[in-house]
């Protein structure tokens, strides 16, 4: 009879590996997207002033564009619908961008080109602003583009449900006027300098009257039969797996697009989607888990380009923020110790892969002309951080802890509250860890408040008055998410913003920003963490992507 | 037989409903609105109190309840907040996808896990049953997300024998004879990995369930008319001992609906799992409902089925 005992041991064996497979699905929670980058948008964020950091060059053998082929695009949410006027939901413009335009492109580095619009004039005041569009654009449907969906899309459209066109510009927009098809003129009660950065597809993507007039956009069956401007239609859509689109022949743009065909895939999951970029059966992916960024840097087949643009939401900082109504939190030494005792250096290797940069002030870096060089920096320094604390009035209990603070945040942050709580427990604060579920943690910070430390992604959009003025000023403290959070009231940066939103001149709006940038460094009520920056990925034949926007396969080309 | 089909029909209605009400309360009382999910999460006060009058989030629960469920009767299930379509076509959307992977993972783990345990229990103790034993051990230990990762890394980027994901390959939308096969091609590792946990408990309950039968009266006598293996083995106890398994595969597919969440996410396979999931962290409310709906009357009529293939089984259950 064989003995049974070996088998005894296997049965244990098996027993305790399965202790260790965890039961609750632990998997395909990408970072939580936040302010800009709602449902399942993974990664996306700033840079831009750079030319693309490829980590392999091809040998380039031709320059010269090649008409033809098919683009396998990665997408990581399934768009729901194709009307990116309602939504600002990143999962939707990824896909349905490539359907529609807006009046001006952003370039790589934010400078507005022409789009739907050829040529703008801004009014001596600031106040008007007049666009010229491209005349003989057709839709999809072979009916005439002219300026009445311009005036159509804005009122009836965006201004009705997209958030941040809506927040952005109701308070601000006098009207708009048509006085001929091809003219477009934007009258504004005040000087208003951001505009010309909310006018890109993500921001302003202009519909069809004719399609939508009378309709409730939001219900609208054109959503899911869409008819754009854009340089591809959309040809099919299996929910949850695909979105086949093939060329529009009669696209305003001469010669664009090269593409015969876009397919859109959809890949929930970023370490799937590089093994099938790997594998040649996706051609772009957007995001590169930092474990696998090695593999793929040393791959020669495949091009990387860092990037902090993108259809969910641009320049985004992981943030944290102090409920500023809990002390001892409500010191500004504190919360002065806490940026000295926090090594972010250390943060952004360990946590981010290095994907990414130290954020050194309020405004995100890439936003060139508005970050201030002059600002407070706060480099690690326990030290200094625990002498600021001794001056607070903290001393050391028994147990080598000064105070507690509650750290909530979602579970997708959990790696960086670990480390944060390591750093910190060295100048004696104690961080509780309060991982939730995405939902749960927003709801906890910013609807209840019931938190101390708060932490989320803060998109500052292409201009800080997007997504910047809404962390600091007063008027935003409520129950909404990415708000102010911290509930922070300070009247000059109040007004400051204001002043920066009525300037048209960058010289005179980054001296305002500049400003708000040193008053924010000395009160810190958001500590900018990590600036992050993801990669996109590509197979080397695929050339002229133009990943920092909405429109990315406008002049895409793959060489034979 | 009739009659008693009907009964547990009748009986289903108030469970249906029951299910529906507590569902709908436990998902409001979990914290987050849908209103982000809906409204994107970039708006102010202004902006999500004219969405939330618009989706009509801003009534009292009791009502949206009841409105909810006066619109069910006359199926009508609810706009998805997520995919601007009516629940019921976004949820049949999914279903042949669902079904194809759930399909032939039942059918493999039930055949394969049948056999198995046959030949387990035909050779009880000898080197065949310690390797099959071993073996259901270390599957059902393994978790699925991982069993998946391992065989699309060896199988699918290692080998390059199967594809590392989707449904159909994006190149070239194959059609017809050619796209059938496509799909079936892709089919093959989420089928393994959906069915491994499933085979090993087939296989160690038609072994136990076999070795407990194989010492009933009734196959003694069976040897000694003189009745061969297969005959004793296959017609007379295994139909006793597989009371257990159909009550196991039954319950599997009322769970596997949309319980294969974590292989959909591996293989970016456009099942109804998936979009549970995804409905849940956007609070979709009435996207969930929907869904849970189509589990629990799937559950339900699983095993009403279960329950009348016993009395065709066993002569001996007499339903009542």
């Amino acid at each position: 009879m064989i003995s049974r005992r070996p088998f005894a041991a296997l049965g244990l064996l098996a027993l305790a590996l399965a202790a260790c497979s965890p039961g609750a699905p632990a998997v395909a929670t990408p970072a939580p997207t936040v302010a800009a980058k709602p449902a399942a948008a993974p990664t996306a964020a700033a840079q831009v002033i750079a030319a693309p950091t490829t980590a392999v060059a091809p040998a380039a053998t031709t320059t010269q564009p090649v008409r033809g082929g098919t683009l396998v695009i990665a997408a990581s949410a399934d768009p729901g619908q194709f009307n990116p006027a309602i939504t600002t939901a990143g999962g939707t413009h990824f896909v349905a961008d490539s359907l529609y335009n807006g009046l001006i492109f952003l370039d790589e580095k934010l400078t507005p080109k022409p789009d739907l619009a050829d040529s703008w004039d801004v009014s001596s005041d600031g106040k008007t602003y007049t666009f010229h569009l491209h005349p003989g654009v057709k839709w999809h449907d072979g009916q005439p583009f002219s300026s009445a969906d311009v005036k159509f899309t804005f009122e009836e459209v965006l201004l009705k449900y997209h958030a941040r066109t809506k927040s952005g510009l109701e308070g601000v927009l006098d009207g708009i006027d048509t006085p001929d098809a091809n003219t477009v003129v934007m009258r504004f009660k005040q000087p208003y300098g951001p505009l010309l950065q909310r006018l890109d597809v993500v921001e302003a993507p202009i519909v069809a009257k004719h399609i939508y007039a009378g309709q409730d956009p939001t219900k609208a069956d054109a959503n899911l039969k869409p008819i754009g401007t854009g340089p591809y239609k959309l040809a099919e859509y299996v929910k949850g797996d695909k979105v086949r689109m093939v060329r529009n022949d009669n696209y305003f743009k001469p010669g664009l697009p090269y593409l015969d065909e876009i397919d859109f895939r959809i890949i929930p999951q970023a370490s799937t989607a590089v093994l099938a970029l790997e594998q040649g059966e996706v051609d772009y992916i957007q995001g590169v888990p930092g474990p696998d960024l090695p593999r793929v840097q040393q791959n020669q087949n495949i091009v990387l380009a860092q990037s902090g643009a993108g259809s969910g939401g641009s320049f985004c900082a992981d943030t944290m923020f102090f409920n500023l109504s809990r002390p001892p939190l409500d010191k500004p030494e504190v919360r002065q110790a806490f940026y000295y005792g926090l090594d972010r250096e250390q943060i952004l290797h360990e946590v981010y892969f290095d994907q990414g940069r130290v954020a050194k002030s309020a405004i995100s870096a890439d936003i060139g002309w508005a970050t201030n060089p002059n600002v407070q920096q706060y480099p690690h320094d326990e030290a200094r951080a625990n002498q600021l604390l001794d001056q607070a009035g903290l001393p050391r209990g028994a147990n080598g802890m000064r105070f507690q603070s509650t750290f909530v945040h979602a579970t997708s942050y959990a790696k960086y509250g670990e480390l944060m709580k390591q750093q910190l427990a060295k100048v004696g604060i104690d961080i509780n860890l309060l991982p939730l579920e995405v939902n749960a943690a927003n709801d906890q910070n910013y609807i209840k408040k019931d938190f101390d430390l708060g932490f989320a992604s803060y998109c500052n959009g292409p201009d800080p008055e997007i997504g910047v003025r809404r962390m600091y000023v007063s008027s935003n403290i409520g129950p909404i998410l990415f708000s102010n959070g911290a509930g922070y009231r300070n009247e000059r940066v109040d007004t400051l913003f204001d002043q920066a939103a009525a300037a048209v001149d960058r010289v005179d709006r980054g001296k305002a920003y500049g400003e708000i940038q040193d008053i924010a460094a000395k009160d810190l009520p958001y500590l900018p963490i990590v600036e992050t920056l993801g990669y996109r990925a590509w197979r080397s034949p695929v050339h002229n992507l133009s990943y920092w926007s909405g429109e990315l396969a406008d002049a895409a080309w793959i060489s034979k | 037989m009739l009659g008693y089909i009907l009964g547990r029909l009748f009986q289903a209605v108030p469970l249906v409903l029951g299910i529906l009400v507590l569902t709908f309360v436990l998902i409001h009382l979990a914290p987050g609105d849908p209103i982000y999910a809906l409204a994107g999460q970039s708006g102010d006060a202004a902006y999500y109190a004219a969405m939330r009058a618009k989706f009509g989030l801003d009534q009292p629960l009791a009502e949206q309840l009841g409105i909810y469920l006066l619109n069910a009767l006359h199926g009508d299930f609810g706009y998805s907040y997520t995919h601007s379509q009516p629940v019921f076509a976004v949820i049949a959307d999914r279903i042949p996808a669902t079904l194809l992977l759930m399909v032939p993972a039942v059918a493999l783990s039930s055949g394969l896990g049948v056999w198995l345990g046959v030949q387990s229990a035909a050779h009880l103790d000898g080197p065949a049953d310690h390797a099959i034993v071993a073996g259901t051990l270390l599957g059902a230990a393994v978790p699925a997300f991982w069993l998946g990762q391992l065989l699309v890394i060896f199988f699918a980027a290692g080998l390059g024998l199967f594809p590392v994901q989707g449904m159909s390959t994006a190149r070239g939308s194959p059609t017809g004879l050619a796209g059938m096969l496509d799909v079936l091609h892709h089919l093959v590792l989420p089928v393994v990995t959906l069915a491994t946990l499933q085979l090993t408990l087939v296989t160690r309950l038609t072994r136990s369930g076999l070795r407990e039968a194989l010492t009933e009266d009734y196959v003694r006598t069976g040897w000694a008319k003189g009745l061969n293996g297969v005959q004793v083995l296959l017609r007379h106890a295994l139909p006793n001992a597989l009371l257990p398994v159909v009550t196991l595969v039954g319950s599997q597919f009322g769970t596997l609906l949309t319980g294969a969440v974590l292989t959909e996410i591996i293989f970016a396979w456009p099942g109804l799992g998936r979009l549970l999931y995804d409905a849940t962290l956007a609070r979709d409310y009435p996207l969930l409902m929907g869904i849970f709906l189509l589990a629990s009357v799937s559950v339900i009529m699983a095993n009403l089925i279960v329950d009348v293939l016993y009395g065709w089984l066993d002569p001996r259950v007499r339903l009542r």
